[in-house]
C-alpha cells in the first residue's frame, strides 16, 4: 500500500465520517420542547364572506316551428295557422322580454349587493388597521409612562435609604476635638447585598487626618444596614454596590 | 414573541468566542485523529498481511538467491519496500558482500549482518510507530481541552446569572448546556483516539517481535551456511 494513497483514502474516509455525525446531530437532535410560543392574547375576526352562487341560466326558450311547407295546401289554413302563429310568436316575444327584464333587475340588484359587501369590507378592514395602530400607540405611551414612574419610584426609594445611611452614620460618629466647620470628608462604602459594610475608602480628604479617620470610624462602626435587605436587588445593583458619603460637621458652631 | 431555540447547530452558534475555538480545535483534532487512524489501520493491516505472505514464501524452501532479487525488484517498482522484507534484503545484502570477500572471518562475517539486520529493524520500527505519539496526544489532551471549554462556558454563564435578580432554571440551563458541547465534542475525539492507540500499539509491538524473531532465525539460517563452507 503506497503511504499517498492510504492516505487519501484515510481522509475521505474521516471527512465523511464526519460529515455524516454532524449531519445526524443537526438533523435529529432538535428537541420538541424547543421552542416556547407565547401566543398573543387575542381572538383574531375573520369576515367570512357568503358568496352568492350564481343561479343557472334559465334554458333559452324554443323557438316556434314555422311550418311553411304546407303554404300551397291551404290558404286558409295557412292564414289561419299564420295568425295563430303569429299570435304565440308575439305571446313568446312578450313573455320573453318579461323574462329578460325580470333577469336583469335580479342582475342589476346582486351587483349593488356585491358592492355593498365590498364597501363594508374594506371599511371594517380599515377600521381593524386604525384600532390595531392606536392600541399599539397606546401600549407604547403605557410603556413609557410605567418606565418613568418605576424611574420615579426608585429615585423615591433610593433617597429614603440614603437618608438612612446618613443617620446611622451621624448616630455612630463621636467629634474629634479638631472638628472644625467647613470641613469636609468624601467617603465611598462598598456593599453587599446583605446591607454588610465589606469597605471604607476616604475619596477626599477634608485635610484633617483625625477627622477622616473619625467618618471611617463611623462607617466600620455601622457595620451593617439591615434595612437595606428589604431592598430591590435591581435597585440595589444600580444605586447602592458603592455608596459615595459626603460627612461635614454643619452642627458644629465651631 | 418568544422563540427559545436549543437545537446544537444554534447552541454552537452562540457560544462565545472562546468556547468556539475550543470546539474549532476539537473538531480538527477529532478530523485528524480519525484521518490517522485510517491510515496506520490500512498500513498495519497491510504489514501483517505482507508479513504472513513473506513467511510462507520464505518457509517454502524458495531459493533465497532468487527471493532476494525478486523482492529488489518489487521494491524498485515500489519504491521502498515493505516490513519484513527489507530486513531480509538488507541482511542478505550484506551477507553476499561479505561472504564475497576471500578469506574473510566467519565470525566478522555474521557480525556485519546482523548488524545490517538490526538497523533495518529499527527503520521498520520507527515506520511502524509513525503517527501513534499523535494519537496518544489527541487522546490524553482532547478531555482537557473540551474540559477547559466548559469551564469557561460555565463560567460566563454564572456571571451573568449574578446580574439576573430571579434565577430560575431556565436562565442557567442553556449556557451550561451550551458549555457541556465543549466536554461532548473533547471526548468524541478522545475515545477513538484511545481505542486505536491502544489497538494501533499491541498490533506494532507483534509486529516488531515477528520481525525480531525472523530476523534472529534467518541469521541462524546464514550462520549455519557461513559456518558449514
Amino acid at each position: 500500500m503506497r503511504p499517498v494513497q492510504s492516505y487519501a483514502i484515510a481522509v475521505v474516509a474521516s471527512v465523511a465520517l464526519h460529515v455524516v455525525v454532524v449531519g445526524a446531530l443537526l438533523a435529529n437532535w432538535q428537541p420538541d420542547t424547543a421552542r416556547i410560543m407565547v401566543q398573543p392574547q387575542f381572538i383574531e375576526a375573520k369576515l367570512v364572506e357568503l358568496a352568492p352562487k350564481a343561479k343557472p341560466k334559465p334554458p333559452a326558450p324554443q323557438k316556434p316551428k314555422v311550418d311553411v311547407a304546407k303554404k300551397q295546401n291551404d290558404e286558409k289554413k295557412r292564414l289561419e295557422k299564420l295568425a295563430a302563429d303569429k299570435k304565440a310568436q308575439e305571446k313568446k316575444r312578450l313573455q320573453q322580454e318579461q323574462l329578460k327584464k325580470a333577469e336583469q333587475a335580479k342582475k342589476e340588484k346582486q351587483r349593488l349587493e356585491d358592492q355593498r359587501k365590498a364597501e363594508e369590507k374594506k371599511r371594517q378592514e380599515k377600521a381593524a388597521a386604525e384600532r390595531e395602530r392606536i392600541e399599539a400607540e397606546f401600549a407604547k405611551a403605557l410603556e413609557k409612562e410605567r418606565s418613568e414612574v418605576t424611574a420615579k419610584n426608585d429615585e423615591r426609594v433610593a433617597n429614603s435609604y440614603r437618608q438612612l445611611i446618613q443617620q446611622r452614620l451621624s448616630e455612630n460618629w463621636s467629634r474629634p476635638p479638631s472638628a472644625r466647620l467647613g470641613m469636609e470628608t468624601l467617603i465611598r462604602i462598598r456593599l453587599v447585598p446583605t446591607g454588610r459594610i465589606v469597605g471604607v475608602t476616604v475619596l477626599k480628604s477634608s485635610g484633617d487626618i483625625a477627622f477622616d479617620r473619625s467618618v471611617e470610624q463611623a462607617a466600620l462602626k455601622v457595620e451593617q444596614f439591615v434595612e437595606i435587605q428589604g431592598m430591590d436587588p435591581g435597585l440595589f445593583e444600580r444605586k447602592f454596590r458603592q455608596v459615595d458619603v459626603a460627612f461635614s460637621p454643619e452642627d458644629l458652631r465651631l | 414573541m418568544i422563540e427559545e431555540n436549543l437545537s446544537i447547530w444554534s447552541l454552537i452558534v452562540n457560544a462565545s468566542l472562546l468556547v468556539k475555538l475550543v470546539m474549532a480545535i476539537l473538531f480538527i483534532a477529532s478530523m485528524m485523529s480519525w484521518v490517522m487512524i485510517i491510515q496506520r489501520g490500512l498500513v498495519l493491516s497491510a504489514a501483517q498481511r505482507n508479513f504472513r505472505e513473506f513467511e510462507d514464501t520464505f518457509w517454502s524452501g524458495v531459493d533465497l538467491n532468487s527471493l532476494y532479487n525478486e523482492l529488489t525488484q518489487k521494491a524498485k517498482q515500489e519504491g521502498g519496500g515493505d516490513g519484513i522484507e527489507n530486513v531480509f534484503r538488507a541482511g542478505f545484502r550484506e551477507f553476499n558482500r561479505l561472504a564475497q570477500v576471500n578469506g574473510s572471518d566467519p565470525d566478522a562475517v555474521m557480525q556485519g549482518t546482523d548488524r545490517a539486520m538490526r538497523v533495518a529493524l529499527s527503520r521498520e520500527d520507527e515506520k511502524l510507530n509513525t503517527s501513534l505519539p499523535f494519537l496518544a496526544s489527541v487522546a490524553s489532551v482532547s478531555p482537557y481541552i473540551g474540559l477547559f471549554g466548559t469551564v469557561w462556558g460555565i463560567m460566563n454563564s454564572f456571571r451573568g446569572l449574578a446580574m439576573v435578580q430571579q434565577a430560575t432554571l431556565a436562565t442557567v440551563a442553556p449556557g451550561i448546556s451550551e458549555a457541556l458541547i465543549a466536554t461532548a465534542m473533547g471526548l468524541f475525539a478522545a475515545i477513538p483516539a484511545v481505542i486505536a492507540y491502544n489497538r494501533y500499539a499491541a498490533v506494532t509491538e507483534s509486529l516488531n517481535s515477528n520481525y525480531e524473531t525472523f530476523s534472529e532465525e534467518f541469521s541462524s539460517i546464514l550462520h549455519r551456511q557461513v559456518h558449514t563452507n
